[in-house]
């Protein structure tokens, strides 16, 4: 009886100090998650503040709710928030929609025989991802601008007279951005499918194969099943992200012409915080959007355990 | 085990050094400086010690150590070398001030605007030094007293916390410009004698005028079309700037949303249908029409347009730093090609007087935390002499080191042959002694103007403006320059002819800066400025007068919902200001000079 006492306490010894060094491994992520996450929520104050640099914050007017509500104060101020979240969501939405294209890329790019050159298409698709969007604007511009490639050859070929507006105009500037997006991205995003792929068991292939599926039915029935938990792990993060479809594709690409439907949510915020100084709104606008975005990720992980029983947080 | 402690360990220093080179950045760079300077010292011995000093400048263009001719003549004198701080390289609207200034740190000299209280704001945050007992004893203090105090009135607080800029012993009703006003209308002059000189009674005709230029010349030097106007957007603030130049042309210059005359006889706003700013826009827009404006203007930047000009591609330019000074080339004005302002019969261009009492939208200031704090008061007194507006003045226009580019000759001021090539945009070598390097980069990157180009220089008795001296006046001979001498009934520079002609607004120059205003009307105006701009360019660009009609309605309507007429409200009562400030200036300096005057009859 007490030898076996004995033996608990041991074995409890023996995996609380297993514990404790588990939970040092993790010590200095939990820094700096706090370091780099959480402690920059301290900034928030300012948004109740009237800041104006080169101040102190002790220096500057407590104003309390006004820059919320500031948001809100006509009709004209709501019709632009209205605007920009409409391009927000628009846009974000489009990625998502999108987002199945990777899948579709990844499967089809694992069927191809020769390793050669199937290393070639995947490195040249991911390639662009670490292109900056300034650079990738620059290209754009040297192709699409009125003595850009395109319209010249287009109006060499005598296909049009005068060149196309490409850049500077609004027309499905949805479209345009969403497909930008995707040729720089596409690649990128394959990346985590194939890797996927390659994690699926090699018998469940020859069984089929066995049973005399085809390429497109194993593809169907095997592959793509296998790659659903991943996309919907991907797919909820996106959601949340749904108000972080990130600004310097659209900075770079807004002009005057376009500015009405490239405008998402951080690019209006840059534009009228950081160049307009006023930090205090922007910083308001950013705490809106982060509580949303929390909003957002709480439904979407109550939507995924009510109908596949898993939840991602 | 070994290797898991290995990796852990090099974990953990990453993560560290990661954490740490974010921090204490200060001071690292002065003290790696010193290192190597030292034992030299100054010419005059004062100044054992080799300094690095850190210069915030919202004037610069440039960022990095001052380097070459200009860094030698500082590193003679002063030992120290120059390090520029600069947020328009650094881009991102005002955030480099924003963070420099919540470390409490600007600068050891800080360069810098002044409007919406930010002179008072950084004087009540602590970031400049008062200077008061450092500039007792100089010259800067005895002989522009009354403007420094001028402009400390802004401060907020007791004290001399910064030297405002282009102080000037001129009549604030003489122009500031020098040869060439702000804006005219410039053309090619090539493509407009090839016209014929059509004549120009108003902006409209312009436009034909335009489209004969551009048939004339339908090729650039290196065979693209050419168009009469290009426009850029990058400097667009309040307003459209390719727009608000035709306003200026009549005389009038921007204050927030206004547009106010330069003799304070009218004020407009921007987006009334009748003004300036919108008359201006339809001419562009007409322009548009009638195929004149480049259509890459809603893309290209102002360096695209830049490389235009000098090809040749461009027929008009409003600015004299565009047109003119990148095509007007020496080889170009042999061959008769070039840029000169041709006369439309109603026009008035707008151009800045003199500041009498120095212009307190700049200054120049010392840094709380500086550490040579005597040393740089030093280098300001010197910035305000007579060899200092000579040396750093040169990025502005002056002759540069007397000796390497200019030399006094019968007792005027005459270009050596060096200066010949360096001042007329050549690319030359500038001999070791002087500080070696190309002569243009070692030009001052300071790029600031403590006293007006356009005053005399004691040394020479001419302004310190080499374009102005009597010798380079007299250099004009071209082909180009005679045409136009004789267009222009025998006047030798555009201010003399606009002068002659009785069509220059000069607005009385007064040291008024608008008062700080409230973080609403802040974000109301960046608001409304995005609307007004955005739209403009839509007006532009416009397929046809409905599209134009109904994109200046919805542009009204939108500012006005967003509540524009609280910031119109403000700028009025700024632009009302402003003229009766330079009305009081203009009767100031002349009962001082009448004083003065009077002292000397007795």
């Amino acid at each position: 009886m007490k030898n076996q006492q004995k033996k608990a306490k041991s074995a409890k010894a023996k995996s609380d100090a297993q514990g404790r060094r588990l939970f040092y491994c993790i010590v200095p992520f939990i820094i700096l998650s706090f370091l780099f996450a959480y402690f920059p929520l301290h900034g928030w104050i300012y948004a109740f503040f009237d800041y104006k640099p080169p101040l102190k914050l002790s220096q500057c007017e407590f104003v309390g709710w006004k820059w919320f509500a500031t948001l809100f104060a006509n009709k004209t101020q709501v019709s632009q928030m209205v605007q920009v979240l409409k391009n927000t969501f628009a846009m974000s939405f489009l990625g998502i929609l999108t987002s199945i294209l990777p899948i579709g890329f990844a499967i089809f790019l694992n069927e191809i025989k020769s390793t050669k050159f199937k290393n070639a298409v995947q490195t040249l698709t991911t390639l662009p991802n670490f292109i900056s969007w300034v650079l990738v604007y620059s290209v754009a511009f040297s192709l699409f601008t009125d003595s850009g490639m395109v319209n010249t050859l287009l109006q060499q070929w005598g296909i049009i007279t005068t060149p196309i507006k490409f850049l500077d105009s609004d027309a499905h500037t949805w479209l345009w951005m969403a497909l930008w997006n995707l040729w720089k991205g596409l690649g990128w995003g394959a990346i985590m499918y194939i890797a996927a792929i390659a994690g699926i068991d090699a018998e469940l292939y020859e069984a089929a194969k066995v049973d005399g599926a085809n390429r497109f039915q194993v593809m169907k029935n095997i592959t793509l099943p296998a790659l659903m938990p991943t996309f919907f792990v991907l797919l909820m993060m996106s959601v949340a992200n749904f108000l972080n479809n990130g600004m310097d594709q659209y900075y770079v690409f807004q002009n005057s012409f376009n500015k009405e439907h490239i405008q998402v949510l951080d690019l209006y915020v840059y534009n009228i915080g950081m160049t307009g100084s006023s930090l205090s709104l922007a910083t308001a606008i950013s705490m809106l959007k982060s509580i949303v975005s929390v909003t957002l990720l709480v439904v979407v992980n109550f939507v995924s355990k009510k109908t596949r029983g898993e939840s991602i947080i | 085990m070994k290797k898991k402690l290995v990796s852990i360990l090099l974990c953990a220093c990453l993560t560290a050094s990661a954490l740490l080179s974010g921090c204490g950045s200060n001071g690292g760079g002065e003290q790696g400086a010193s290192a190597d300077g030292g034992g030299e010292g100054s010419s005059d011995g004062k100044y054992s010690e080799f300094i690095t000093v850190d210069v915030f400048d919202t004037l610069a263009n440039y960022q990095g150590t001052q380097s070459g001719w200009f860094a030698k003549a500082v590193k003679d004198r002063f030992n120290m070398e120059l390090n520029i701080i600069s947020p328009n390289v650094a881009g991102g609207g005002d955030t480099l001030f924003q963070t420099r200034s919540a470390a409490g740190n600007l600068g050891d000299l800080i360069i810098s605007g002044t409007d919406n209280g930010r002179f008072k704001d950084m004087v009540a945050a602590g970031l400049l030094m008062d200077m008061t007992d450092l500039l007792k004893d100089k010259d800067v203090a005895k002989n522009y007293g009354t403007a420094i105090a001028k402009a400390n009135e802004l401060a907020g607080q007791d004290g001399t916390w910064g030297v405002p800029s282009e102080i000037s012993v001129q009549s604030p009703e003489v122009s500031l410009d020098g040869i060439e006003p702000m804006v005219a209308p410039y053309v090619r002059w090539d493509a407009y004698k090839a016209a014929g000189y059509p004549e120009m009674k108003n902006l409209d005709d312009f436009i034909p005028a335009m489209k004969a230029m551009q048939e004339k010349v339908p090729q650039s030097d290196s065979g693209k079309q050419t168009y009469a106007i290009s426009l850029f957007k990058d400097w667009d603030g309040n307003m459209m700037v390719g727009a608000k130049n035709f306003a200026s042309l009549y005389g009038y210059n921007e204050l927030g949303f206004v547009l106010s005359k330069a003799d304070g006889s009218d004020m407009q706003d921007i987006i009334d249908k009748d003004g300036y700013y919108v008359k201006s826009l339809e001419f562009l827009f007409k322009a548009n029409q009638e195929g004149l404006v480049d259509p890459e203007s809603t893309t290209q930047n102002y360096d695209i347009l830049s490389n235009k000009y000098r090809d040749g591609q461009i027929l008009t330019s409003l600015w004299s730093y565009q047109g003119p000074s990148l095509y007007n080339a020496v080889d170009n004005k042999a061959e008769g090609k070039g840029f000169k302002p041709a006369m439309i019969g109603d026009m008035s261009p707008f151009s800045n007087g003199c500041y009498s009492t120095g212009n307190s939208k700049t200054v120049i200031c010392i840094g709380s935390q500086c550490k040579d704090p005597e040393r740089m008061a030093d280098f300001i007194d010197w910035l305000y002499s007579s060899e200092g507006m000579e040396i750093s003045g040169q990025a502005n226009g002056a002759g540069g080191p007397e000796g390497l580019a200019w030399e006094l000759k019968d007792g005027k001021a005459a270009l050596t042959e060096f200066g010949q090539k360096a001042l007329h945009g050549e690319k030359v070598d500038v001999p070791e002694e002087w500080g070696g390097g190309e002569w243009t980069d070692g030009v001052s990157a300071l790029n600031f103007k403590a006293c007006a180009l356009v005053d005399q220089d004691p040394k020479t008795n001419e302004p310190y403006m080499a374009s102005m001296w009597s010798s380079m006046l007299a250099e004009n001979t071209t082909p180009l320059d005679t045409d136009w001498e004789t267009y222009a009934d025998g006047a030798k520079t555009t201010i003399e002819w606009l002068e002659n002609k009785n069509a220059l607004s000069v607005a009385p120059g007064a040291s008024y800066t608008p008062p700080e205003e409230s973080s609403d009307i802040t974000t109301l105006r960046n608001q409304c400025k995005a609307v007004i701009v955005d739209s403009s360019w839509k007006m532009v660009f416009a397929k046809d007068q409905a599209e134009f009609d109904s994109v200046l309605k919805e542009m009204q309507e939108t500012v006005k919902g967003l509540g524009y007429e609280e910031v119109l409200k403000l700028d009025m009562e700024n632009a009302k200001a402003e003229a009766d400030a330079r009305a009081q200036a203009v009767k100031d300096f002349n009962s001082s000079a009448n004083a003065d005057a009077g002292e000397k009859t007795e």
